[in-house]
């Protein structure tokens, strides 16, 4: 026999497993690798670039998710490797066995089995690199028709290269200790199936009398299969601790974070302002979702001052809810520095520095504030008080601490008492009493005003009233209605969201492979038991029973599993307050049940190739 | 039954492998008849097609040409769903090597045939242990097939190809691992049998076994001769 020809030989006669193990090889380093690319270019990848879009509270949501999902996508290749090459290498130590009886030398053995081992593992490291090289442009490809902005950055080779080797000697790791195990084991043990199969003497496992005879046949060859079934167990669990985080975090983060936004914007509002006023305020909630330069705009332009007409004719229209007057304005702003103080030592420490930006200023009434932000801290209470409330991007630029800090603006102090999500300015903006802003500005009327109408009225016929009013005071007054920007930001979210859901994909058809590939050691396994069941009047379908059972049993344990810990890592570390509605409960289970039934399914294969066989074929 | 007192009725029945380039012919033209209640024994050389016949009759594999009817069934014709519960219902099967299922106790792999039919939990129980008694192995109930000896293991067989008590009753070299002293065991079970009045088609090199026949066969190339003759 010709030393190169062996290995090559044995991995073309079994077709199937050399497939499915090159097949998961190939998912996982693809996946891996199309999660780096795919991740930088989108911009919220591992390296947590923000690229000028989404605010900081926001990103750093995603970027959680991402670095979490992509570590467990890498943990699952793992192990899904090691599975893979033991059940590999577990079909395999009968014919070593085999080998040795017939005198082989242990290093020729080895030396047949490792290159088996080199082969499988460069060209599924291979076919995996083409594979996520390619994924990454077909996706880059398919969002910018979609008309998003997509980065297009070449590809970095060095990332390519890095997954490449990182993946080829981890398999190579587990792959050897199975190879070089099976070479050591004498050759009558190695025949024996008590052994290859991994098979210990007796499970101890006693099922209840009155459990059916297939789920009896089912659990004990499960037991027995002791060591194969705690791997499989453990490499689906880890895929559906992916899944649950990618789904169900996708989920609820997605609800989530699009109620920060929609509360912080507010749902079914209205804007009143000068048209000039109106299209800066929509370029200022767009730049949540896309780039956009800073225009030079006169915020206090005489000409976008409110007239007191229009303030006055809100209070005579019937129907409106919540009248919110704001002053918006851009200004130079600067964090002050704070120190705190050491009882027990006397010392003072420094908390921030002496940092200076432009930041959006938008002076509220505290108490008729039509938003409601997600904040850490509290909102303004007091309409004279020198306090403030600040965005989130604002609050991670230019403050250490910013709870324990104040912003200068136009040489006043604002005790800083909040930090909120809020996709105006992209999260650049500074929240302070209307009062105290007018009293150090000089400005006495606002320049905006939002509105909120009662739903349960004909809003078309009470929006068209407040049009004509507005038209005899300022003709240069206009109504705009911000629900269309809300949508766009909302979308955005729901788009980057939706990016997640899909990341554990190939995983997930990793781990069907990986699941075909214990189904298939179940029948090698049991392969005479069944020929012998059919010989005694057992219907095919039975054996697909027996078979479904074990596989059922595997995977519903996996998931249960699976699904808690990914639910309280989801619940407890990557969405702060996470907000669950009914309708996201049912979506969740849709997709994680739809998850478990295409595994399910998918692993049904080999059985029914196996029932269809004739008796004969199966017993000999 | 059509045919009355016959059992088995094959003619002309062929078999052929294909192994690669070659055609291997396991069985050419056989015809056999066996009657109800008698005890036929097959004999020959390694390879003759002995199993093959076997399989054939127990609708375990099927013809490559002429006809097998069995119970008034033309067997290869039929199709699995039928096949298997003739295996269940009318054919008892002793195979050379045992072949029990290894994830069930002695209990349970004399039990399982009967899953697949409508009986009782109290009823398979009770046949359970009678087949027990009858191949002696009643203190062996709890035990897994790696615990058993070889001679143990067939008894296990012979009891689990009775469990449905069928008229038919298939053995392929049943002591043709086992030592004298077993073997004796297993003639003795077969006598029994023999006196109850199945239908027993035994595949053996056993002189023993030999004795008891009422009809000897020998299978030599394919071809099947009568010996009574």
């Amino acid at each position: 026999m010709r030393e190169t020809f062996f290995p090559i030989n044995d991995l073309l006669r079994r077709k199937l497993q050399t497939s499915l193990v090159l097949t998961s090889l190939t998912l996982c380093v693809a996946s891996t690798l199309f999660l780096l690319l795919f991740g930088e270019k989108i911009g919220f990848g591992i390296s947590l670039t923000v690229e000028g879009r989404l605010t900081s509270g926001f990103s750093m949501v995603f970027s959680r998710f991402i670095i979490f999902a992509g570590l467990l996508i890498f943990i699952v290749g793992a192990i899904i490797i090691s599975f893979m090459i033991f059940v590999m290498m577990s079909q395999r130590v009968r014919d070593i066995g085999l080998l040795k009886a017939a005198g082989c030398p242990n290093d020729l053995i080895f030396g047949y089995f490792t290159t088996e081992l080199l082969i499988i593992t460069f060209v599924g490291c291979f076919l995996g690199v083409v594979l996520g090289i390619l994924a990454n442009f077909a996706s880059t490809g398919l969002l910018s028709n979609f008309g998003l902005q997509i980065s297009q950055k070449p590809v970095n080779f060095l990332l390519v290269l890095l997954v490449f080797v990182l993946f080829f000697i981890l398999a190579i790791i587990f792959g050897a200790k199975p190879i070089l195990d099976a070479a050591k084991v004498e050759p009558a043990k190695a025949i024996s199936p008590a052994y290859h199969l991994g098979l210990s003497k007796e499970s101890g496992f006693k099922v209840v009398s009155k459990s059916g005879f297939i789920f009896r046949i089912a659990m004990r060859s499960l037991f027995r299969r002791k060591s194969a079934t705690i791997r499989i167990v453990f490499c689906l669990t880890t895929v559906f601790i992916l899944v649950t985080v990618a789904v169900a975090g996708g989920i609820i983060a997605e609800v989530t974070t699009k109620s920060w936004v929609e509360k912080a914007v507010g749902r079914d509002t209205v804007l009143i302002a000068h048209q000039n006023m109106c299209t800066e305020y929509e370029l200022l909630l767009s730049k949540f979702y896309e780039t956009r330069e800073d225009s030079r705009f006169n915020y206090t332009d005489e000409r976008y001052l409110m007239p007191e007409g229009i303030l006055n004719c809100l209070g005579s229209i019937s129907g409106i809810e919540y009248v919110d007057i704001r002053l918006v304005l851009k200004a130079q702003v600067k964090e002050v520095r704070n120190y705190t103080f050491n009882p027990e030592t006397g010392a003072t420490t420094p908390v921030g520095d002496d940092r200076e930006g432009e930041s959006l200023i938008i002076g509220v009434e505290p108490g008729m504030v039509l938003s409601k932000w997600f904040l850490e801290g509290k909102f303004l209470g007091e309409a004279q008080a020198f306090e403030a409330m600040v965005g989130d991007s604002l609050a991670q630029r230019m403050f250490s601490t910013p709870l324990m800090q104040s912003i200068r603006l136009f040489n006043h102090d604002f005790a800083v008492i909040g930090v909120c999500l809020d996709p105006i300015n992209n999260g650049n903006v500074t929240y302070v009493p209307l009062e105290a802003l007018q009293g150090i500005t000089g400005i006495t009327k606002p320049n905006v005003v939002t509105v909120k109408i009662d739903p349960s009225l004909n809003r078309t016929e009470i929006l068209n009233q407040l049009r004509a009013y507005i038209r005899t005071v300022n003709p240069g007054f206009e109504v705009f209605e911000l629900n269309g920007i809300l949508d766009r930001n909302v979308g955005f979210l729901g788009y980057i969201w939706s990016a997640i859901i899909f990341l554990p994909l190939f995983s997930l058809i990793s781990a069907s492979l990986c699941l075909i590939g214990y189904v298939m050691l179940a029948i090698a396994e049991q392969r005479q038991e069944f020929g012998v069941l059919r010989a005694l009047g057992a219907k095919p379908r039975t054996i697909v029973r027996i078979i479904s059972e074990q596989s059922f049993i595997v995977l519903l344990s996996s998931y249960a599993m699976g699904i808690a810990l990914g639910i309280i890592i989801t619940l407890l570390i990557l969405v702060p307050k996470p907000l669950v509605t009914g309708y996201a409960v049912l979506e969740i289970a849709g997709w994680l049940l739809t998850a478990l039934a295409a595994i399910f399914i998918f692993s049904l294969y080999p059985a029914t190739r196996f029932a269809k066989k004739p008796i004969l074929e199966i017993m000999t | 039954m059509k045919t009355g007192q016959t059992v088995v009725l094959a003619s002309l029945l062929c078999k052929t492998y294909q192994m690669g380039d070659l055609k291997v012919e396991a069985l050419r033209d056989a015809n056999l008849k066996v009657e109800k209640g008698k005890f036929t024994v097959v004999n020959g050389p390694s390879g003759s097609g002995k199993t093959t016949l076997l399989n054939i009759i127990g609708g375990i594999d099927k013809p490559t040409s002429g006809k097998i009817v069995v119970f008034g069934h033309d067997l290869s014709a039929k199709n699995e769903d039928f096949l298997a519960n003739f295996r269940c219902h009318r054919v008892g099967f002793v195979f050379q090597f045992y072949n029990l299922v290894s994830t069930l106790t002695v209990a349970e792999n004399v039990a399982f045939p009967m899953e697949w039919t409508r009986k009782s939990e109290n009823q398979v129980e009770k046949r359970v242990e009678e087949l027990l008694e009858l191949v002696g192995l009643q203190h062996r109930v709890e035990h897994f097939p790696f615990q058993l000896s070889g001679g143990e293991q067939q008894r296990v067989a012979f009891a689990r190809a009775l469990a449905n008590n069928p008229p038919l009753l298939l053995v392929d070299e049943p002591t043709g691992n086992l030592d004298t002293k077993t073997s004796l065991k297993i003639i003795q079970i077969l006598l029994k049998l023999k006196g109850d009045g199945k239908t027993i088609i035994v595949v053996t090199h056993d002189k023993g076994i030999f004795e008891l026949a009422d009809q000897k066969l020998y299978l030599e190339d394919g071809k099947l001769v009568s010996l009574n003759a």
